[in-house]
């Protein structure tokens, strides 16, 4: 019998400045703040909130460190942020119908 | 804004941020793509005519010179180049054409090392090797993967119609000859120029 049921999206997941920071790291091995901020298009405040939200959750880590002179912000994602992601996913499939 | 974020716009976001981050990976191949094409093709035609002048198979140590130059080419890109995480695709084709580098200067040394044996030991006749073509192979074989992995058409098809065509210029042409060094024109236009082109134009358009 098919399982009609949707399935829970994660909450921490199911934001959308959340999930584009997660579906930019899941590609890349590390980004800075600077890049995330350009790419998601976000006000500095609302993505240092939200990293801080994904880090607390162990889906991200953060190392602030220096490029030369200047500081810099590089988060990258976690084997728990991987399979939360993943997950998340999965969870969307359930909410569209299969061929 | 959270509130109306539907399964639907979920599933957009990630394959929009997804896709957006494949195309900022190809968006900085254009300029180098050009640059190497434009050294390889010079390079190639500058030995010809030296080749041919002087009878001398020598003048192929000017590939080494064209190396350095465009190392240096591409140090002066990267600078103006908007800074790309590393991702697997970037760590991958930089690896393929990193033994491709390795490789065919190793398979150059290695032909020049055995005629310098031959030399040495008196033994006459043309070397049992066609060096072109394995190196014409490997640069069209790493461009094939390399258009491939970043999902390119607009590369992939001009190699493989580059390959087959300076492959069967090397077939024609009489083994030995330094005309046989011009299949790196053909391979340097349609190969490197054609879709660093292509890319640049793509990229002014987004």
């Amino acid at each position: 019998m098919p399982d009609n049921s949707f399935k829970p999206l994660d909450p921490l997941l199911h934001s959308e400045l959340r999930l584009a920071v997660m579906s930019i790291l899941i590609g890349v091995d590390s980004a800075d703040f600077v890049y995330l901020k350009s790419e998601t298009g976000a006000t500095s405040g609302n993505l240092s909130v939200q990293l801080d939200k994904l880090q607390q959750a162990g889906y991200i880590e953060v190392k602030k460190g220096f490029k030369g002179k200047m500081p810099q912000t590089v988060c990258s994602i976690t084997d728990r942020g991987r399979d939360a992601f993943a997950s998340y996913v999965e969870a969307l499939r359930s909410y569209f119908p299969t061929q | 804004m959270e509130n109306n974020f539907s399964a639907e716009n979920s599933l957009r976001l990630i394959t929009e941020t997804i896709e957006r981050s494949r195309r900022a990976v190809a968006k900085n191949a254009g300029k180098p793509l050009i640059l190497w094409g434009a050294l390889v093709s010079i390079t190639a035609f500058v030995i010809w005519i030296l080749w041919s002048k002087t009878g001398s198979p020598a003048w192929n140590f000017l590939w080494f010179a064209m190396s350095v130059i465009g190392f240096l080419g591409n140090r002066y890109l990267d600078r103006d180049k908007e800074k790309v995480p590393a991702t697997e695709v970037t760590r991958l084709i930089g690896k393929i054409w990193m033994w491709f580098g390795i490789l065919s200067t190793g398979f150059f040394a290695l032909v020049w090392a055995a005629w310098g044996i031959r030399c040495a030991v008196g033994i006459e006749g043309p070397l049992n090797v066609d060096l072109t073509m394995i190196i014409l192979m490997m640069m069209g074989l790493c461009g094939a993967i390399s258009g491939s992995v970043l999902k390119l058409k607009s590369v992939t098809i001009p190699v493989v119609i580059a390959l087959a065509l300076a492959a069967t210029f090397l077939m024609v042409m009489p083994s030995g000859s330094p005309v046989r060094i011009l299949s790196f024109v053909i391979l340097g236009v349609l190969a490197l120029i054609v879709p660093g082109v292509i890319l640049q134009k793509n990229e002014k358009k987004q």
